[in-house]
């Protein structure tokens, strides 16, 4: 087996948690609980014993019964999450908890609490910035949740669990920052899926196999041989909820890399660290608040100022702006960061999408027009 | 942004709103009703935008439920940008303000109640304030939109965010907030007393929410409409905190009370929830003639909150969570607001692109079942006429009045 075939498999292997994850989630015994948002933090949960995994919506390609519950008129993310509740999809889970990453999501909590029997539905406060207040307020109803769980599932979620916890997840991130540091360089060592499936695979909450195979995957790639260096325009997608496969293929097929993903699927989820010398509630609240940079937070400038960094950092060349239909918070944001980025010179390119959608032959044109007038 | 630069800016944007004025004249027989009150309101309204424009006024953009007696502690004059482009809609060429939002790349899929304030602070027709204030009600869109302006004019922008679930450590957390935006807006503004001039506000505050409640109270059992009018009238102004609007809501009850007893025989009645159109709007015409109209928001628990005048930041923060979109509290509220009106239907306005009304939409037609009452839900838009035509939803409106006689 060549080494760039090992490489193939431990991305494979890596990959095979999301791709199993409804098998291993309900074979796994400890209890799970589903997430919506990527400021849900995983920690207490892990401390807890449950298992947080994240809803993808990607079953819930029939959305009817959710529209008629909701809207049409509504993100295709929350619809199909929905849908997979209403189809039974989760039944294998103990509840679902919703943070307040946006106002659709916090109607997707009342439709949930209402339409789908069976399950126990979370509320989490989230604050739309850092300052010491909101940290103060967000320890605050972390510490109500780990009180809502322990009565719950009557256990105590001591100190130690949840810096067992956020070591763990520490580790899941410190290896997600190492995979992508080769997405920093020439060598693209994961095509545009892999890389998203991977962050996927983290999300599934089975955090120690993922933390064992993503090893194996850093020494595989470690060990292998690096293909000579090559030129290639570099993509940032950032935007909504994203991993729509056509989009990818359609960058990677007209010649791009896409180098880095802003998004919840993406370098949103894994960066940064929390604390572990500090108390342990007050650093996971404070991790999540600091790293928070959606289109959800109330300061546009903030989450420029983090996409710009991204850029050079990952010395992007031009930027896809993805938003799914009805997204308001990322369709509201736009118009400051094309402002933005233009003053820095960085093409983008915006994209409306569906979750779903086969029909993309419109956006794919745009997208080879886009990349091909600034490759050649 | 230096007060000079300010002053000489709001001199232009004036003459920018004045010509986007002068090709559309509002019919002026079709504005407001016969009361004094909508007469008095005009006139308030009138006085506090010439105001804004002038020399030395010091503006404060707001979201729509923003506790406005802070602004007036620190002799803000309130610029709520949602409802002044709401009233501005009505009396200018409102396609030219969404095509420059187009032209900026903002999607026509957002609530044309945000893509208006947006487009008029593209033609510079809103007068620069001089701070930004913004809490998340009635949604995030506004909020971002508030703050955000902040940024565009390069003037502090202060928000509050406030919780979902009401109960103590949430209250703590908004005054907490209240308290740190009012010691941010004392160092902006250079103001170094502000306790003697928020209590006189919120003695205001509660002095127009006594007639208004009382106002509410006589629409229970009269046909007023008119009066039912009004009081959402006052209710999206938001002006609460101002001697002006006591006086207005005084007014208002009182002649309401004379109403009392002239009044026309009650007929079915109708709540109308969601966003509310133009009092000369054709909906409401054509319903008006069947049925008797009772808006929902300005009977929301919220709007009826007197402040603690011990501890009105309390209370403040306590109406600023109620006023949150939250399914279960508004079936509450609006199953005893049923009862309390003998209301007999509902009708249901969805605005293209509001997707909290869309989202809530679905408790509101479970609830009416429950009730046994008649719902209609219709889709519309009360500010971008591209998205609505009175033709495509009289056909259902006439099938619903029909069940309603």
């Amino acid at each position: 087996m060549s080494r760039q075939d090992t490489v193939h498999d431990a991305v494979q292997s890596v990959v095979g948690l999301y791709r199993d994850r409804f098998e291993l989630l309900q074979a796994e015994k400890r209890p799970k609980i589903g997430y919506v948002s990527i400021q849900t933090p995983e920690e207490i949960f892990l401390a807890a014993g449950i298992v947080p995994f994240r809803l993808t919506g990607e079953e819930g390609t029939d959305t009817s019964e959710a529209s008629a519950r909701l809207s049409q008129n509504y993100c295709s993310y929350v619809l199909s999450c929905f849908g997979e509740g209403l189809a039974g999809r989760y039944d294998f889970a103990d509840g679902v908890i919703f943070a307040d990453a946006c106002d659709m999501r916090k109607r997707l909590w009342e439709a949930w609490t209402r339409d789908v029997p069976g399950s126990t539905s979370y509320f989490l406060e989230l604050p739309n910035d850092a300052s010491a207040i909101s940290k103060e307020y967000f320890t605050l109803q972390l510490r109500k949740l780990l009180r809502k769980l322990e009565g719950q599932y009557g256990r105590e979620i001591g100190e130690e669990a949840l810096r067992e916890a956020i070591q763990t997840c520490n580790r899941s991130r410190a290896l997600m920052q190492r995979l992508y540091e080769y997405k920093k360089g020439r060598w693209q060592a994961l095509s545009g899926e892999e890389s998203i499936q991977v962050v996927k695979a983290a999300t599934t909450g089975l955090k120690e196999p993922f933390n064992a195979r993503m090893s194996a995957l850093l020494a595989a790639l470690e060990a292998a041989e690096q293909p000579p260096a090559r030129k290639r325009h570099r993509v940032m997608i950032c935007g909504s909820y994203f991993d729509h496969q056509g989009i990818i293929d359609t960058i990677e097929e007209a010649g791009a890399d896409i180098v880095c993903e802003d998004i919840s699927n993406g370098v949103k989820y894994f960066e940064g660290e929390i604390d572990l010398d500090a108390e342990p509630v007050a650093a996971i609240a404070d991790y999540y608040l600091e790293k928070h940079t959606s289109a959800r937070i109330l300061d546009t400038d903030v989450r420029i100022q983090h996409l710009l960094d991204l850029a050079l950092e990952y010395r992007v060349d031009s930027i896809i702006y993805y938003a799914l239909k009805f997204c308001d918070t990322n369709l509201h944001d736009f118009p400051y960061v094309r402002e933005r980025l233009r003053e820095e010179r960085i093409p983008v390119l915006f994209i409306e999408g569906e979750r779903n959608a086969t029909n993309i032959a419109g956006a794919k044109t745009r997208i080879q027009t886009f990349l091909e007038s600034r490759m050649f | 942004m230096q007060v000079e630069k300010i002053e000489r800016r709001r001199e232009a944007q004036y003459q920018n709103l004045l010509k986007l004025l002068d090709g559309h004249r509002r019919d002026a027989s079709k504005t407001g009703t016969s009361l004094r009150s909508s007469q008095m309101r005009s006139i308030i309204n009138s006085h506090r935008m010439a105001e804004a424009y002038k020399e030395g006024s010091k503006v404060a953009y707001v979201s729509e439920q923003f506790p406005t007696e802070i602004c007036f502690a620190f002799g803000l004059i309130p610029w709520n940008i949602e409802s002044m482009a709401i009233m501005l809609a009505q009396s200018l060429d409102v396609n030219r303000i969404f095509q420059m939002t187009q032209e900026r790349h903002l999607s026509r899929d957002i609530c044309s109640f945000l893509r208006g304030p947006f487009g008029m602070m593209l033609a510079d027709c809103y007068p620069t304030p001089d701070v930004v204030l913004t809490n998340d009600q009635p949604c995030e869109g506004l909020a971002k939109l508030v703050f955000m302006s902040g940024r565009s004019y390069k003037v502090p922008a202060l928000a509050l965010h406030s919780p979902n679930i009401v109960d103590e450590d949430s209250v703590d957390y908004l005054v907490k907030q209240m308290e740190h935006m009012m010691s941010r807006l004392a160092e902006e503004l250079q103001v170094e007393r502000f306790a003697e001039s928020l209590r006189s506000a919120v003695e205001h505050s509660n002095q127009a929410r006594h007639y208004y409640r009382k106002t509410a109270d006589l629409l229970a059992s009269h046909k007023l409409p008119d009066v039912s009018r009004e009081l959402q009238e006052v209710f999206g102004m938001n002006y609460f905190g101002t001697r002006e609007n006591a006086q207005l809501c005084k007014v208002l009850y009182e002649e309401a009370q004379e109403l009392v007893g002239g009044e026309e025989k009650k007929g079915k009645r109708v709540l109308w929830i969601g966003q509310v159109p133009e009092e000369s709007h054709e909906l409401l015409q054509h319903m008006n003639e069947v049925v008797d109209i009772v808006f929902w928001a300005p009977l929301w628990e919220a709007n009826r909150l007197m402040l603690d005048e011990d501890t009105p930041l309390r209370s403040m923060a306590e109406r600023a969570m109620l006023y949150h979109w939250n399914a279960e509290r508004m079936s509450s509220d609006i199953a005893q607001i049923c009862d309390e009106y003998e209301i007999e239907g509902f009708l249901i306005a969805n605005v293209w692109g509001c997707r909290n009304m869309m989202g809530v939409s679905p408790m509101l037609r479970d609830l009416a079942t429950a009730k046994n009452l008649k719902y209609l839900t219709i889709n519309i838009d009360l500010v971008d006429r591209n998205n609505y035509a009175f033709n495509h939803v009289k056909n259902r409106l006439d099938a619903f009045l029909e069940l309603m006689k």
